[in-house]
């Protein structure tokens, strides 16, 4: 295995396990803030990081924790920020839903569906003006691309000849309703045609695949002075079934916020479901069995602290 | 000269003066360029006039996004109520840039709206509800009226760290500049403004209503009356010291306020000088929201001036 690989399969496995300890205190009630959980996002997070170079900028979403825990690489600042902290990593201003890290390229991150794609806009002009060869990342949902703002966005890019990788990543799910109980499908490929905007799927969750596609789309872009769209297909892991008076057996339920009662601190380092909608199972698939053992290993050790 | 010949002559000599600025907005270098108000703007070669597509809402992040880029942008739009598609911005995203140390202090973004003061425009497009837009997140707001505040403010306020909104009033466009013929106080922020010291009446103007204010202190002046006359630029403006000392020297305070926002400041000037000086006399002339009143009709205020001037004898 590649010395680029052990580190890349390190960071997913780190983003994975940062994050079932951030559950495990969310569960017994540790925090005052809400938190949005990204288990099943690790790979894409890890593979944007990857591909950010010191320029590039990074605007983010409410469920911002995969992308932070992946520019940082360390639980510790995020954990004081999410405890409201002086120390933590923005002095417990931020807090989880608006939490940024300037000094890793994440300028801002917003609650707000669609509002982080305008602000994006600007500071990819702000790169542009100040020619720094940089490009502006800035991560949407399925939910985002509902909102007038993503289309007036994709347009502005396009027309001030902006770089930019707009990511968007479809859960399918918009809090705790599927795309198909509220809205007629979009077609996001021939959206983005329409302005002659270049598109990207990424499904599958292979990191070296991703970084190798998201390496291309950021030069190209940046080549060609245009956004490219890029959606990637990810689960968010954590669903449970709730019994209900309405629902005596049980109705699924998508994990939208607050801790996942399904999971829990004992899962460690196992998938969370064995299909590759979970980063950590599809790794199983593409590292042979004794390095993967070693380097999962070594992330408990690294977290030994906060387990 | 003009009203809108005036600040459309201050804003270019202060747009050229900066590098990296972007100048961006719907029509500003075409057609009538916002009947004028952008009319012919020249930017160094760093900066950028953009004239732009009609998304309100992103153009407001859009100018938020620069901020933190490090440029300083001015967005100029047709009228305010076009500004009610970039609430999410002025709220949200402005609430995120002022709570880091590294944000606010690092560049200027000003969005400079036209309010429709005119009338006859109907149930939209007449919103002359500045207060509010300010209210909603303590944004700092000024309004121009006359030479002596663009003088001031546009220079000071325009391009200087952090966000701001500067109103121009469309009712005055094509009316003869208002030119006081002194300044006898401003106050450090640029908020409140003194133009004449008078021994028997205050007159204090909100909004745009200062044309109001200059022709009853011209009307008093003739029967002997001598007034002091203040604009207050702020929606957000609360320290009344300056004025509250002359209200105490006159005991006599008119208040104009000609905007139809109900979240106006002016009540809290008027809660001041009740609670704290012995006022002789009060008048306070400003909008009667009528039925109709989202009607195409006219926006000018009708006033009495004689009966005020009688009232104050």
């Amino acid at each position: 295995m590649s010395r680029s690989h052990t580190s890349i399969t390190k960071n997913i496995l780190k983003n994975r396990l940062c994050q079932i300890i951030v559950n495990q205190k969310y569960k017994e009630k540790k925090f005052k803030i809400p938190i949005h959980l990204a288990l099943g996002h690790e790979t894409i997070a890890t593979a944007v990081s990857e591909i950010m170079s010191q320029n590039d900028n990074l605007i983010l979403t409410h469920r911002n924790i995969a992308y932070n825990l992946a520019r940082l690489g360390s639980i510790k600042p995020i954990l004081a920020e999410y405890f409201l902290e002086k120390g933590g990593l923005m002095d417990g201003k931020l807090g989880s839903m608006n939490l940024a890290n300037p000094d890793r390229g994440i300028v801002y991150s917003s609650s707000i569906l669609g509002n982080n794609f305008a602000v994006a806009i600007g500071i990819a002009m702000a790169h542009d003006l100040h020619r720094t060869g940089g490009i502006t990342i800035v991560l949407g949902g399925d939910g985002s691309i509902e909102e007038g703002s993503f289309h007036e966005s994709l347009l502005m890019l396009k027309s001030l000849k902006l770089p930019a990788l707009v990511i968007i990543e479809n859960n399918e799910w918009s809090m705790s309703t599927k795309i198909n109980e509220r809205r007629h499908t979009i077609n996001l490929q021939k959206f983005c045609s329409a302005y002659e905007i270049e598109y990207a799927k990424l499904e599958g969750n292979n990191p070296f695949s991703y970084i190798e596609t998201l390496e291309f789309c950021k030069k190209s872009s940046l080549d060609t002075k245009s956004p490219i769209c890029i959606e990637v297909m990810v689960t968010t892991l954590g669903d449970w079934t709730m019994e209900t008076p309405e629902f005596p057996k049980g109705k699924f339920i998508n994990y939208h916020a607050g801790p996942t009662p399904s999971v829990d601190v004992t899962h460690g380092l196992e998938p969370l479901r064995k299909t590759n909608e979970d980063p950590v199972y599809v790794l199983g698939q593409l590292i042979d069995d004794t390095n993967l053992t070693q380097l999962k290993n070594e992330v408990r050790m690294e977290c030994n602290d906060f387990l | 000269m003009k009203y809108i010949e005036f600040v459309n002559s201050t804003l270019k000599q202060e747009v050229i003066k900066h590098s990296k600025l972007v100048l961006f907005g719907q029509n500003i270098s075409a057609g009538s360029c916002l009947g004028g108000l952008t009319r012919g703007l020249k930017v160094k070669e760093s900066s950028k006039i953009i004239n732009s597509t009609n998304s309100e809402n992103s153009l407001c992040g859009f100018g938020f996004g620069l901020m933190m880029g490090g440029i300083n942008s001015v967005f100029f739009m047709k009228q305010l109520d076009f500004l009610l598609l970039g609430i999410d911005h002025l709220v949200n995203t402005f609430n995120i840039i002022r709570n880091l140390d590294d944000f606010k202090t690092k560049a200027s973004f000003t969005i400079m709206p036209i309010i429709v003061d005119n009338g006859y425009q109907g149930p939209q497009s007449s919103l002359n509800n500045f207060y509010d837009f300010c209210s909603i997140a303590r944004i700092p707001g000024y309004t121009i009226t006359n030479k002596l505040d663009i003088e001031r403010i546009i220079p000071s306020e325009l391009v200087k760290p952090g966000f701001r909104i500067i109103c121009v009033s469309q009712r005055l466009f094509n009316e003869e500049l208002v030119t006081p013929e002194k300044l006898d106080y401003v106050n450090e922020t640029n908020t409140i403004f003194q133009y004449d010291t008078g021994k028997n009446v205050t007159i204090v103007c909100f909004n745009l209503s200062f044309p109001y204010g200059v022709e009853l202190s011209k009307r008093l002046k003739t029967n002997n009356i001598s007034s002091s006359l203040f604009t207050v630029n702020s929606p957000i403006e609360g320290e009344w010291s300056q004025i509250i000392s002359d209200i105490k020297r006159t005991k006599k305070l008119v208040i104009f306020e000609d905007s139809k926002s109900i979240n106006t400041n002016m009540t809290s000037l008027l809660n001041d000088a009740l609670s704290s000086c012995q006022l002789e006399k009060k008048i306070i002339i400003k909008r009667k929201i009528e039925e109709g009143w989202l009607n195409p009709i006219s926006d000018i205020i009708e006033i009495n001036y004689d009966q005020i001037v009688s009232q104050l004898l």
